[in-house]
């Protein structure tokens, strides 16, 4: 509002009255700058394509469009400060006195520049291994959070991804089912602690909407006679191709990749699953 | 290293997600704050107790603001002589039965899509069963705050134009932000040619683009408290994800009472908007019950302590109390039907 800004520099104003007018300012300008810096945080993991990190891509879209309305309300704010100033309104420096909240429109305000900066300082980072065991990568076996949404058997078994396995194997879980299909996954290293040493898990996380609610599923790998785990570092990205067959593993029957051939690749653009 | 670095990334999720609702969110509050008439409302609002309190909780629709702009809302319509089960129907419903509400919470939820309509049903029974309660209280008058009380028998008697001191707190009526108890008095009269300007009414005498200005305006104010909580929220439910043992957190979350209590107890204390509350029980899906899920979704939005402080502008303290009350015990009960039945 015109009214609510005033100028720092108009001459014939009593002190107390200016001050305020200045601290109004200033307020006004740090309203400008969290916005603007919030909507360049969005724009920069829009466009450096680390959106993806944090948001599952249908939902990308609200990020971006956000990124946008916050840079035109930062520019309305920085044009009203600019008119209210260059037409040297002493009007009322009311401001929003009226409006008692809970936290100090400064200090909300300075919250919200500091995280933007935050934000577009830091450079999110996929979830790694230890993530996934506290977020019980154990129990992923026996599913029972992800419930399909859709449920298609992907033509070739060598095409399924980490989740598709899981899902197939949640829907018709007998392991000798699968034995001598062929797999071919990618995912990061896994060592679990009760498994022995010849078993790592290559493991995936899967979204439903963000980083939020991001759970790990993996599947187990049996190493091939001299070959140990600690071959393969954790974190590290695999990809493991070969074939499916039946293993004991906690005590339980399951399936395990005989693989073929295990190579190191990059940790994929966009690391998650949906 | 690892645990700080998942920490922030779960944190700038929860608000890069949560933001773009943040935003729909205060852009329809402020735009309906200037546009929309509510006394038309009034005028056709259902006398029956129980249908009116059904209605009351149904308005949300119409006028899609989360908890923080809902009290103003609620107040405006008591003083307009809406009846008593209407506006409490429509103060503990409002935040939760709204389209964008609904929205978010089925963007986070897509995959347990039970829980968004076991929030969106138990909202509703809560509030209506509520209003209905406090219709049985003829004159809702000795529950109001004084001040609320003589503006409301103004409200009757005719518009109110004059600048009195029992005006100087009409503005909170208009108002889609953030208030705290105990302000009413100086702060609001520093404050008299904003306060006449907006208590002169809105939709009749202000030109489309200034009206227009001050929804912008009241949309970057509701922006800036609102999203200043939303970065506690988040950080709160990122802290609770990488710092505590998940041994801890699997014995609080999957307990059938406990998850319930301590999601509650989390619901009151984080005071997170409606709009973007349901990312933040998101964090906690894999953990903790589906019943404190929803106990978390529905009693949130009717009372937090960001919440309690805009109430007690406008009921005496008792009144909040057995809104308190009722609202927990009820929330409390279905969500124990929920872990123990459907759960």
């Amino acid at each position: 509002m015109r009214s609510r800004s005033s100028n720092s520099s108009s001459p014939p104003q009593p002190p107390r009255q200016s001050r305020r007018g200045s601290g109004l300012f200033w307020r006004e300008m740090l309203d400008v700058l969290a916005l603007g810096v919030w909507s360049a945080m969005l724009f920069r993991y829009w466009f450096g394509g680390k959106l993806l990190l944090l948001l599952h891509p249908n939902y990308a879209w609200l990020s971006n469009s956000a990124a946008i309305i916050l840079a035109l309300l930062a520019l309305y704010r920085a044009w009203q400060i600019f008119r209210a100033t260059s037409a040297s309104r002493s009007a009322s420096a009311s401001a929003d006195s009226a409006h008692v909240t809970l936290l100090p429109g400064n200090l909300s305000s300075a919250i919200l520049l500091t995280v933007a900066i935050f934000g577009l300082i830091y450079t999110p980072r996929a979830f790694a291994s230890q993530t996934a065991v506290q977020r019980g990568i154990s129990e992923t076996l026996s599913l029972t959070r992800a419930r399909p949404q859709r449920f298609e058997r992907a033509a070739t078994p060598e095409e399924r991804s980490i989740i598709d396995w899981i899902r197939l194997v949640n829907v018709y879980p007998e392991p000798d089912a699968y034995e001598g299909e062929s797999v071919d996954v990618k995912g990061f290293v896994i060592h679990p602690d009760n498994w022995p040493d010849n078993y790592l898990m290559v493991s995936r996380f899967v979204l439903t909407c963000c980083a939020a609610d991001a759970y790990p599923v993996g599947l187990p790998v049996k190493l091939t006679d001299a070959a140990a785990r600690a071959d393969y570092a954790v974190d590290s990205w695999l990809s493991v191709t070969g074939q499916m067959q039946t293993e004991t593993l906690d005590g339980r029957r399951q399936i395990a990749i005989a693989p073929t051939a295990i190579r190191a690749v990059e940790e994929p653009r966009n690391p998650y699953e949906y | 290293m690892v645990q700080l670095n998942t920490g922030f990334t779960l944190f700038l999720s929860l608000l890069v997600e949560a933001v773009p609702f943040l935003l729909i969110g205060v852009a329809f509050s402020s735009l309906l704050l200037f546009f929309v008439d509510d006394r038309q409302l009034v005028g056709i609002l259902p006398k029956n107790p129980l249908f009116g309190a059904l209605v009351g909780s149904l308005i949300g629709v119409l006028f899609p603001v989360c908890e923080c702009g809902n009290v103003p809302v609620a107040r405006r319509l008591i003083v307009q002589g809406a009846p008593t089960a209407v506006s409490i129907g429509f103060l503990l419903a409002a935040p939760t039965i709204n389209p964008v509400v609904f929205w978010a919470t089925w963007v986070a939820f897509k995959g347990q899509p039970e829980i968004v309509f076991m929030r969106v049903g138990f909202t509703l029974l809560i509030a209506t069963t509520i209003g209905w309660v406090f219709s049985h209280q003829a004159d809702i008058g000795p529950f109001l705050q004084e001040s609320v009380e003589r503006s409301r028998f103004r409200g009757r008697g005719g518009e109110t134009s004059a600048a009195s001191p029992a005006e100087t707190d009409t503005p909170a009526l208009l108002q889609g932000g953030t208030f705290l108890a105990g302000e009413l008095g100086g702060s609001f009269q520093l404050d008299t040619p904003v306060a006449q300007r907006l208590v002169a009414n809105p939709v009749i005498e202000q030109s489309v683009a200034s009206k227009f200005e001050l929804a912008l305006e009241n949309m970057v104010r509701e922006l800036r408290e609102l999203g200043a909580v939303l970065v506690f929220g988040s950080a709160i439910a990122a802290t609770v994800q990488v710092a505590i043992p998940r041994e801890t957190i699997l014995s609080l979350g999957q307990g059938v009472v406990s998850s319930i209590v301590a999601m509650m107890v989390l619901a009151a204390v984080v005071s997170i908007c409606s709009t973007v509350d349901s990312f933040f029980a998101l964090s906690f899906a894999a953990t903790f019950t589906s019943g404190s899920l929803v106990a978390f979704l529905i009693f949130g939005p009717m009372i937090d302590l960001k919440n309690i402080g805009l109430l007690l502008t406008v009921f005496k303290g008792r009144a909040v109390f057995y809104l308190f009350g009722l609202a927990a015990l009820m929330s409390f009960a279905l969500s124990l039907f929920v872990n123990l039945y459907i759960g």
